[in-house]
């Protein structure tokens, strides 16, 4: 359909004005949060949005965001808006249309980056791609129908194979609590046997893999960058690769934590060798784009690299990464674009001492090529630095390897400059430097990488609670953390893990621990244990009866108890006490998990701290919870007892007590419960989530 | 027979009454417009009749039943009937050389066999049914008698489709011969999941004379011809309608006898399914023919299928019913933009035929883009969805083989669908092949505004209807 | 064989009717093959035309009228045979039969009022085809 000037210039401005709404919004919320003091992690999400939406699969538009999101959303409406700007003369066939597909994937990349519900972030993922295809198939260049249809083949692959496991694991729950769910908070209780974690972490890593891309699964990727018109390549680089990097951050490694630990070298090799063969490659190259092409491969293999580092430091430093790689390979991206729109070439033998005749773009090219080299000063070196001292701290070698690609890094990214601006020319270039337009883009894109370069402490705030989470999760040997449990746990074994929550309870001798809030019913054991709850009491000679009722077990004698969903294997010598599982020697087998089936609205997460770690705990705590967690305590007491507040259901004298003596860097905080019952207490965390 | 129960069969009685009438009619005077007023009509108020019928199980004599399942299914049927008729309209207005009102007939006489299809709960109306359907097929892929492709089409269709009804009565007789009965329910009790060699026989060639209607794999070979020598209605409505009313009554007979839980069935059926999802989908790969591809599409889309009604259960069942109406809205959409495109001379089936679309019909474009990706089952359509429901039925019955060949298979069909959403998106280098069609009908452009609404409802908020289906779903035994 | 079924029915009678359609089937066409004469002439391969030489093209162009006409009496004839089955137990079957059959015999005297407007019962072509023109304005396609 032949557009008319003036409709084509009104749906650019329309399109502008978007992305314009949409920066300023993203920014707001950013300096509003931030003013707040808020910080935001999952579970704490700054600001959520739960709708219904296909009730009978328990599917529902749940979008959240968090620092993470933030920033990932702040940086989709920045390069959003850059495309926009630099189609404005690039793009002249179908207009209309052009800006249909870029707005839609722009929309798909911000759904990615804030749904929490997995059907609706698979949903998103998939709308990201045929309108990403169509850009590349419609308005891209001399190849574009292969690198489109590679594109599209090897990303839905990957996403399918990122469905099953989001199938699996929506079953895998379903059959542990009988509740169809979707939720990421939900799913990430799961119990699951270790082979099966590990397969469905394999499913998610490679959806994500496939498009952050990693090592072996990048095929694609120099086809659609090279072959993708300027707007195309900008968003491809740095937004739809972010995505795969983002979906590590929030699902991979989260939902599996142990599967991801285990994972993890594989993923730094893989992360590693993407930065040496995206860089090796890139040497290679004589197209301009093909050349910064690899050189995203290379940049991403920080990116994966940091995220299965499993420390803060890492992970703040992949998340730099994330955004000053998507700002300085955007802008590169576009300058190779605005080279061939004025050249018609993009091949750099053909290019040379441009910079006598375009001395701006030149200059601008100069700065992204030194953000790419990482250049002290610049975002890069930031994000890269912060990788490279997290990764030391887990895998001296690797990292070791990983620096060489800093090295060459610095010789490509000086050739590039030299072989383009400077160097002999073949011919006398004639060309038009930049327009005022596009040097504002690259402006906006210079001084955005130069205040992240000197002040990212704005930015790893903002990611900072996120990112303890996300390492917080990785909690695994369960031999190297203190042991704090719910109330009235007591833990057998030596060693200084032992952690007994209840002073009033505690009747117990040597050999039997207690149940509390787990609801455990325990027969044919000898009645070591006092039960406390007035009103349920059925204690006889031979049944305990403890706390919420839901368990039973038979027939055994109480030696230990396992708890929470996430760890201890290791419960023979270990045992563990939390509100999810309970497990008793010699119990027959089935007996001896305890899900917490409870009804609607009585079960939550109790998320406790450790110094940096969280710990996890599922169940049926009746534990108001202090401040940063406010949002997420959604029940006030069991259906059965609606005038009872919860502390007392449960039949617990208040839990109480400040770290204890022997373990003064386990906090735990008390809190006045309620004004009935002065005397109990409450568990909580301290502020801010962390010591 | 009591007025509850003529008040159940009051759609089939409806459609009947109308073909009848329409014969009359064309006796006294022939008119096309007025014809098909009648047939859409009629078809309307059958599923007016559907929607106002018993809310509760109804049984028809011995052999039909009206229920929940009956209902969504006819429902299913009828709509899209209604679609093919007001399709054709266009279509056979077009072609000047074809007398078109006995087309209408045959298409309501279909629809009644496929409407008998779902309610029947015996083997006599399953046969009376299937025929019935089957018999309509053949003379409406014949329609156009001086295209030879047509005829030969129709022949093919013949004899295939009578090979397969003999296998399915022998298969009948087998089953009747060990339990005595022809009722599904009672033959199923007789034989209480205990299945000697002949039962086992008669089972197996009741399946194989339902794979052949189905075209699965590898029964698959008639398909692709049929659909090409077919008119392009024809064609949408053996895609759809014959396809839909024989996998409903292949989850009722399964339900019924409990076919999935047999261990010997289960692995023919999935081997079935991996061959049929495989052969429809590499078939399609060289297709520049678009009847052609559509038929080894839909084949694939039988074998996804399999797949939902091999996981049994609720959940299969619903993700079956989800998926059908998914499909049969998809392929109707895809159908609906070749027949407006059709011209005098003959439908719009080449690759050629498409190049460019988008320069002349921009919206016609994206209508037929979106339905092809809807087959693809890409988001914000019903296909998305439908694929999401079929693997959640496969992975949560732990089919993981079957569940990894549909991932596999169907990342292969895109290859397919993109090749023609690109040619229609693509720069013309000639002029087109066809001759810009004339403008749409009104009609037709309405059938095509609700299909694509249909299929964004059911592609983004879908919760009511999966919520209707799961209810209609829920047969007992 | 009789361990193929379990309760009681004897499958060999059938086994044994299969053997025998197959033994005589073989055996008939075995036969005329040894003891039938063969001979290759000039006239073998031609058509048998009580003695005559043929003469022209076996393709000869002839309305299908009657083939239409045998088909039409074979479907009427058969629906005769549901009628039959009424008339024989009416009386059981009471007004619900009556009725049904009524509708029964409408449907078929629509077929056949159909069939007679469409000039099917007409023999020879130049009266229908002129009707059917008349009637729809469009040629009939096989015309």
């Amino acid at each position: 359909m032949p557009v008319s000037r003036r409709g084509a210039t009104a749906v650019r401005a329309l399109a502008l004005a978007a992305m314009a709404v949409e920066l300023v919004l993203a920014v707001g919320a950013w300096i509003y949060y931030g003013r707040l003091g808020a910080v935001g992690a999952p579970g704490a999400w700054l600001v959520e949005l739960n709708w219904p939406w296909i009730a009978p699969l328990g599917i529902r538009l749940h979008l959240a965001m968090d620092g993470l999101s933030l920033l990932m959303v702040l940086l989709t409406a920045f390069l959003g808006l850059s495309s926009v700007v630099v189609s404005w003369r690039e793009i002249t066939q179908r207009v209309g249309h052009f800006h249909l597909h870029l707005m839609l994937v722009l929309a798909g990349v911000v759904g990615v980056f804030l749904a929490v519900d997995l059907f609706a972030f698979y949903f998103f993922w998939e709308l990201m791609l045929i309108p990403m295809y169509f850009l590349i198939d419609l308005w891209g260049h001399e190849d574009r129908h292969r690198a489109a249809v590679k594109f599209f083949l090897f990303t839905q692959f990957g996403g399918l194979a990122m469905l099953l496991g989001i199938l699996a694991l929506y079953f895998a729950h379903a059959s542990q609590t009988g509740q169809y769910s979707f939720d990421l908070a939900d799913l990430a209780r799961t119990n699951l046997a270790p082979a099966a974690a590990m397969l469905m972490m394999l499913g998610f890593f490679l959806g994500f893999a496939v498009k952050l891309p990693a090592f072996g699964l990048h095929p694609w990727l120099p086809a659609a960058h090279t072959q993708a018109p300027t707007a195309g390549s900008v968003i491809l680089a740095g937004l739809l690769l972010k995505t795969g990097a983002y979906g590590l951050l929030r699902f991979a490694v989260p939902l599996f934590p142990e599967a991801a630990r285990q994972f993890a070298p594989v993923a730094m090799a893989l992360g590693v060798a993407g930065i040496l063969y995206g860089a090796v490659l890139a040497f290679a190259q004589s197209d301009l784009k093909r050349l910064v092409a690899y050189t995203s491969i290379s940049h991403l293999g920080f990116v994966l690299l940091g995220v299965y580092s499993f420390n803060v430091l890492a992970l703040q430093g992949a998340v730099m990464q994330m955004l000053c790689h998507g700002l300085s390979t955007g802008a590169l991206f576009i300058i190779a674009g605005l080279l061939q729109d004025r050249l018609g070439t993009r091949e750099m033998g053909r290019m040379g001492g441009l910079w006598a005749v375009a001395p701006k773009m030149g200059a601008a090219a100069m700065v992204f090529a030194m953000a790419s080299l990482g250049l002290p000063g610049l975002g890069n070196f930031i994000g890269e630095f912060l990788v490279l001292l997290g990764a030391f701290k887990v895998n001296v070698a690797l990292t070791a390897v990983a620096t060489a690609g800093l090295v060459a890094a610095t010789i490509y990214s000086l050739w590039l400059i030299q072989r383009v601006f400077f160097g002999p020319s073949a011919e006398p270039p004639a060309m038009e430097d930049l327009r005022p337009h596009e040097s504002l883009v690259l402006l906006a894109m210079v001084a955005v990488l130069l205040w992240l370069g000197l002040f990212p402490q704005a930015v790893l705030e903002t990611s900072r609670a996120a990112m303890e989470y996300v390492a917080g999760t990785q909690v695994t040997a369960t031999a190297e953390i203190p042991q704090l449990s719910t109330p009235g746990a007591r833990i057998k074994g030596a060693t200084p893990k032992f952690m007994e929550w209840t002073p009033t309870l505690s009747e117990s001798t040597g050999e039997i621990l207690q149940l509390r809030m787990l609801g455990v019913r325990i027969e044919g054991a000898t009645p070591k244990f006092m039960e406390s709850i007035p009103t349920k009491s059925e204690s006889t000679g031979e049944i305990l009866q403890l706390g919420v009722p839901r368990a039973r077990i038979e027939g055994a004698t109480p030696k230990f108890m396992e708890s929470t969903p996430t760890k201890s294997e290791s419960t023979e010598e270990i045992p563990q006490l939390s509100a999810l599982k309970a497990g008793i020697e010699g119990a027959p087998r089935e007996s001896r998990e305890l899900t917490p089936r409870s009804e609607e609205g009585s079960r939550f997460r109790l998320q406790l701290t450790s110094g940096t770690r969280l710990m996890s705990f599922d169940g049926c705590l009746p534990v108001p919870l202090s401040a940063p967690w406010r949002g997420r305590f959604d029940h006030v007491s069991r259906p059965e007892f609606p005038d009872v507040p919860v502390a007392r259901t449960a039949g617990v004298r208040p839990v109480c007590g400040l770290a204890r003596p022997e373990f003064p860097d386990v906090p735990v905080v008390c809190e006045l419960a309620r004004p009935e019952f002065p005397d109990v207490m409450a568990l909580a965390v301290p502020k801010g989530g962390r010591r | 027979m009591t007025l509850e129960q003529i008040r159940a069969l009051l759609p089939l009685i409806i459609l009947v009454g109308a073909a009848v009438a329409i014969m009359l009619g064309l006796a006294v005077r022939r008119n096309h417009a007025f014809t098909v007023a009648v047939a859409v009509g009629s078809l309307a108020a059958a599923i007016l009749s559907l929607a106002l019928g018993p809310t509760v199980a109804t049984p028809i004599t011995p052999l039909l039943r009206l229920d929940g399942f009956s209902v969504f299914f006819s429902g299913l049927i009828l709509a899209a009937s209604l679609f093919v008729a007001v399709l054709s309209h266009g279509y056979w207005n077009r072609r000047r050389t074809v007398i078109s009102e006995e087309f209408y007939i045959l298409l309501l006489l279909a629809a009644a066999g496929s409407v008998t299809l779902t309610m029947a709960v015996h083997f006599a109306s399953f046969f009376l049914g299937l025929e019935i359907l089957s018999g309509s097929l053949y003379a409406m892929i014949a329609y156009e008698r001086d295209r030879q492709a047509a005829v030969e089409a129709g022949i093919k269709y013949l004899v295939l489709a009578g090979g397969s009804s003999a296998v399915l009565l022998f298969g009948m007789a087998l089953v009747y011969a060990r339990t005595g009965t022809l009722d599904m329910a009672a033959a199923a009790a007789k034989l209480a999941g205990a299945l000697d060699v002949l039962t086992l026989a008669g089972v197996a060639m009741i399946l194989v004379g339902i794979g052949f209607k189905l075209a699965l794999a590898p029964f698959h070979l008639w398909a692709a011809d049929v659909y090409e020598g077919a008119p392009a209605p024809t064609a949408a409505y053996a895609a759809t309608v014959s396809k839909g009313a024989i996998f409903a009554l292949l989850v009722r007979l399964a339900a019924a006898m409990d076919i999935q839980s047999n261990p010997p069935f289960q692995a023919t059926l999935a081997a079935a399914a991996v061959i049929t999802m495989f052969a429809g989908n590499l078939l399609a790969l060289r297709q520049s023919n678009l009847k052609r591809l559509l038929a080894y599409s839909s084949i694939a889309h039988m074998g996804y299928l399999l797949v939902a009604f091999l996981a049994a259960g609720t959940l299969g069942r619903t993700a079956v019913g989800f998926y059908l109406a998914a499909y049969i809205i998809t392929t109707l959409g895809v159908f609906a933009v070749m027949i407006v495109l059709s011209g005098t001379e003959r439908d719009a089936d080449r690759l050629e035929d498409y190049i460019g679309l988008s320069r002349a019909h921009p919206l016609l474009a994206a209508v037929f883009a979106g339905m092809l990706l809807s087959l693809a089952g890409l988001p914000l359509t019903a296909g998305f969805v439908g694929k999401f429901y079929l693997l959640a039925a496969g992975v949560g019955a732990h089919l993981w083989v079957l569940v990894a060949a549909l991932v596999i298979s169907s990342t292969i069909s895109l290859f397919y669908y993109l090749r023609f959403i690109a040619a229609a998106y693509a720069q013309p280098a000639a002029p087109p092949a066809l001759p810009a069609a004339v403008a749409m009908p009104r009609l037709a452009r309405l059938a095509i505004a609700v299909l694509v609404i249909l299929l964004l409802w059911l592609g983004v908020y879908p919760a009511a209807v999966i919520r209707a289906i799961q209810e209609a779903v829920a047969i007992g035994r | 064989m009789p361990g193929l079924l379990a309760d009681g029915v004897e499958l060999w009678p059938l086994a044994l009717y299969f053997v025998a359609v197959v033994v005589l089937a073989g055996g008939i066409l075995g036969l005329s093959y040894v003891l039938g004469e063969r001979h290759r002439e000039r006239a073998t391969g031609m058509p048998y035309e009580s003695g005559m030489i043929p003469t022209g093209s076996a393709r000869v162009r002839m309305p299908v009228e009657f083939y239409l006409v045998a088909l039409f009496f074979v479907i009427f004839d058969l629906e005769a045979v549901f009628i039959f089955g009424w008339a024989i137990s009416a009386r059981q079957l009471g007004w619900a039969g009556y009725v049904e059959v009524v509708i029964f015999i409408a449907v078929l005297v629509s077929a056949l009022v159909y069939l007679w407007r469409q000039g099917a019962l007409d023999w020879g072509t130049a009266r229908r085809a002129g009707a059917d023109r008349d009637r729809s304005g469009r040629r009939h396609g096989d015309e």
